[in-house]
């Protein structure tokens, strides 16, 4: 999936850079720069989702959450059970086109929000039905 | 509405809320006014229409007051308002974290305030927060008593006598002199600027200057001249802001509702109260230039407002470092956490400060001594004052790095040119961000980030060594991180 959405991001940009040297006349730029961009890109598109997926990693507990994402700066997250405010459950049009499902524990504050991308959708339903489950046996206001 | 209404505890808003509403719509809607004179002008069909126009603001104005109600059930507060759409907005009382009371000069002038009330919802638009424009002065103090003292963690002290508050801070006039050191001389600088331009754009006045003459001053003392004038515009402007904003503030903290009050303003003034249990930490900021002229200012993290209600959260502006350490330990209840020396970050995180601060200055430099062609003497000049400004940010802002863990506050400070300390109690700490980049992870070292429920809506303490980083969130909320260890 995420070969498909990164393949995807860079054809706008590539598309954009060909149209202005081609036919839109902008600029000029010999044939290799060209080549050249082309190929980073396919490499961004290809490699970096094999680096991400090897990167990426998820845990749910009795008392907590916690993932691992990112590729180049690689970002880890936990938040406390007691703290979850909303367990959302999300597919996007290429997630659906693989079977694939986003689950996203928010909490108080905006910058904890927790994502776990590309799980399978059974597989994300569970776990969205048992984080609500504990979230909610938690008592307080969560803040 | 009316007798079976109140009955049900509905109350509206003052009546002299009648005359401030009208008055408001009728500004609000003066381009359209204008644009109906002067379309009746040119038509003579229209004689109506003006009368109309005025007619529509004011009954929007009384239909306002008439479908604006609201009333304090058992444990909720609860607003109604709306004509066509009608809307119920209701929150729980012990979600309550702030109360805000505005006046405006009109509202003044009749006796009335606006209520706001802050609860945790983050954001949302403005129709749909909790706001009563227009009590009486009066009977908006009680509400806000009412709505204070409902709360769960202020009840118990509700037995001591009323009345007790204890003034902390004064604003001293002398203060003012900290004002041209913010930036918000500059911001409002430029806002009087950009209208100013607008305004010659517009009304196609240009200014006729001789040029001739003022060639004879010589370049270097026009833009001297120019300069020092846009500085003194800046610092009178920043004074101004400074006075509008800040005259007659007064921090007092009341015992028997647990809360504290901050009073401020010229014209408009503006009361807020802050729940005592609400505050989970202050925001110590010092600016360059504040900082060198020995002041700062004081922010509280209050649970549940955001970044953009950041107003209200304003403990002391900008003034005596002394005297806002002394208020921090006051809003905190203990010293530790201002006072205390903070830990450095070692040789690795002053290596990235450097690197991170010299690379693009480096570049920079390079690129100009590559394109430029013969050495002139602006470069001379130029090349070494970008080094050395690089340079001083990089020593400054690994000066500046420092982390503790005092009485149970996460203590964090960073920055050079916006320096900020801030103590956030850890029960108030959700959850936690460690942020590796790949340099970092080659130098062992990650972003440590407390994600919490207010103000910036986290805490971030830079470059910290991996292991220390993990040490000090374990100690922090303990028991929290442990299963995650590998």
């Amino acid at each position: 999936m995420w070969m498909c959405t990164d393949l995807l991001r860079s054809v706008p940009p590539m598309a954009l850079l060909l149209l202005a040297t081609g036919p839109w006349h902008w600029f000029d730029l010999p044939t290799w720069c060209l080549v050249a961009v082309g190929v980073l890109f396919v490499a961004y598109g290809l490699l970096v989702p094999l680096w991400r997926y090897q990167v990426h990693r998820w845990e749910v507990t009795d008392t907590a959450v916690y993932t691992q994402t990112g590729w180049w700066a690689r970002e880890r997250r936990i938040a406390p059970m007691s703290r979850v405010q909303t367990v959302d459950h999300r597919e996007g049009a290429i997630a659906r086109l693989f079977g694939l499902a986003t689950v996203r524990v928010t909490t108080a504050s905006s910058a904890g929000a927790l994502t776990i991308e590309g799980l399978d959708q059974q597989r994300a339903l569970a776990i969205v039905e048992d984080l609500t489950r504990m979230a909610d046996s938690v008592p307080g206001d969560a803040t | 509405m009316d007798a079976f209404d109140s009955a049900l505890g509905w109350q509206r808003l003052d009546r002299r809320m009648l005359l401030v509403h009208p008055v408001r719509d009728l500004v609000r809607f003066l381009p359209a006014l204008v644009a109906l004179l002067v379309f009746r002008r040119s038509s003579d069909t229209g004689g109506w229409w003006g009368l109309l126009g005025v007619a529509v603001p004011i009954a929007l104005g009384l239909s306002r007051y008439l479908t604006t109600s609201y009333r304090i059930t058992s444990g909720r507060i609860e607003v109604r308002h709306g004509l066509l759409n009608k809307r119920v907005l209701s929150a729980p009382l012990d979600r309550v974290r702030t109360v805000d009371l505005t006046a405006s000069p009109i509202h003044r002038a009749l006796g009335l305030v606006t209520l706001r009330v802050g609860t945790g919802q983050s954001g949302g638009k403005s129709e749909e927060r909790l706001a009563l424009d227009g009590l009486a002065a009066p009977a908006a103090a009680s509400l806000r008593a009412r709505l204070l003292h409902l709360t769960p963690f202020a009840e118990a002290e509700t037995e001591t006598a009323v009345g007790d508050r204890r003034v902390v801070l004064d604003l001293d006039l002398a203060w003012v002199r900290f004002a041209p050191l913010t930036s918000a001389g500059v911001v409002i600088a430029g806002a009087a600027l950009g209208v100013v331009a607008q305004g010659i754009h517009t009304f196609e006045v240009t200014p006729s200057v001789d040029l001739s003459r003022l060639a004879h001053l010589g370049l270097a003392l026009l833009v001297a001249l120019g300069l020092a004038a846009v500085l003194v515009g800046i610092c009178v402007l920043a004074v101004i802001g400074y006075l509008l904003t800040n005259f007659g503030f007064e921090l007092s903290y009341s015992r028997s509702d647990r809360a504290w009050h901050l009073r401020r303003g010229l014209f408009t003034t503006r009361e807020t109260s802050l729940d005592d249990a609400r505050i989970s930490g202050v925001s110590i900021g010092e600016p360059l230039g504040l900082r060198l002229a020995g002041g700062a200012r004081l922010t509280a993290i209050v649970t549940g407002l955001d970044k953009k209600q950041q107003g209200s959260s304003v403990l002391v502006p900008p003034a005596p470092r002394g005297e806002v350490d002394r208020v921090a330990v006051e809003v905190l209840g203990t010293p530790g956490p201002v006072t205390t020396g903070l830990v450095g970050h070692g040789p690795r995180a002053r290596r990235r400060r450097w690197t991170r601060a010299m690379v693009p200055a480096g570049i920079v430099v390079a690129a100009a001594l590559l394109t430029s062609y013969a050495v002139s003497w602006t470069l001379v000049v130029t090349v070494p004052v970008v080094l050395a400004v690089a340079a001083f940010l990089a020593h400054d802002r690994w000066q500046g790095l420092g982390h503790a863990l005092v009485d149970r506050h996460l203590v964090a400070r960073s920055g050079s040119l916006d320096r900020r300390r801030e103590a956030l109690h850890t029960p108030s700490v959700i959850g936690w961000n460690f942020r590796a980049t790949w340099f970092q992870r080659r130098a062992g070292l990650t972003d440590l980030v407390a994600t919490t429920a207010g103000g910036r809506q986290h805490v971030r303490v830079l470059d910290l060594d991996q292991d220390a980083a993990t040490a000090l969130a374990t100690t922090a909320t303990p028991g929290l991180l442990e299963p995650f260890l590998d």
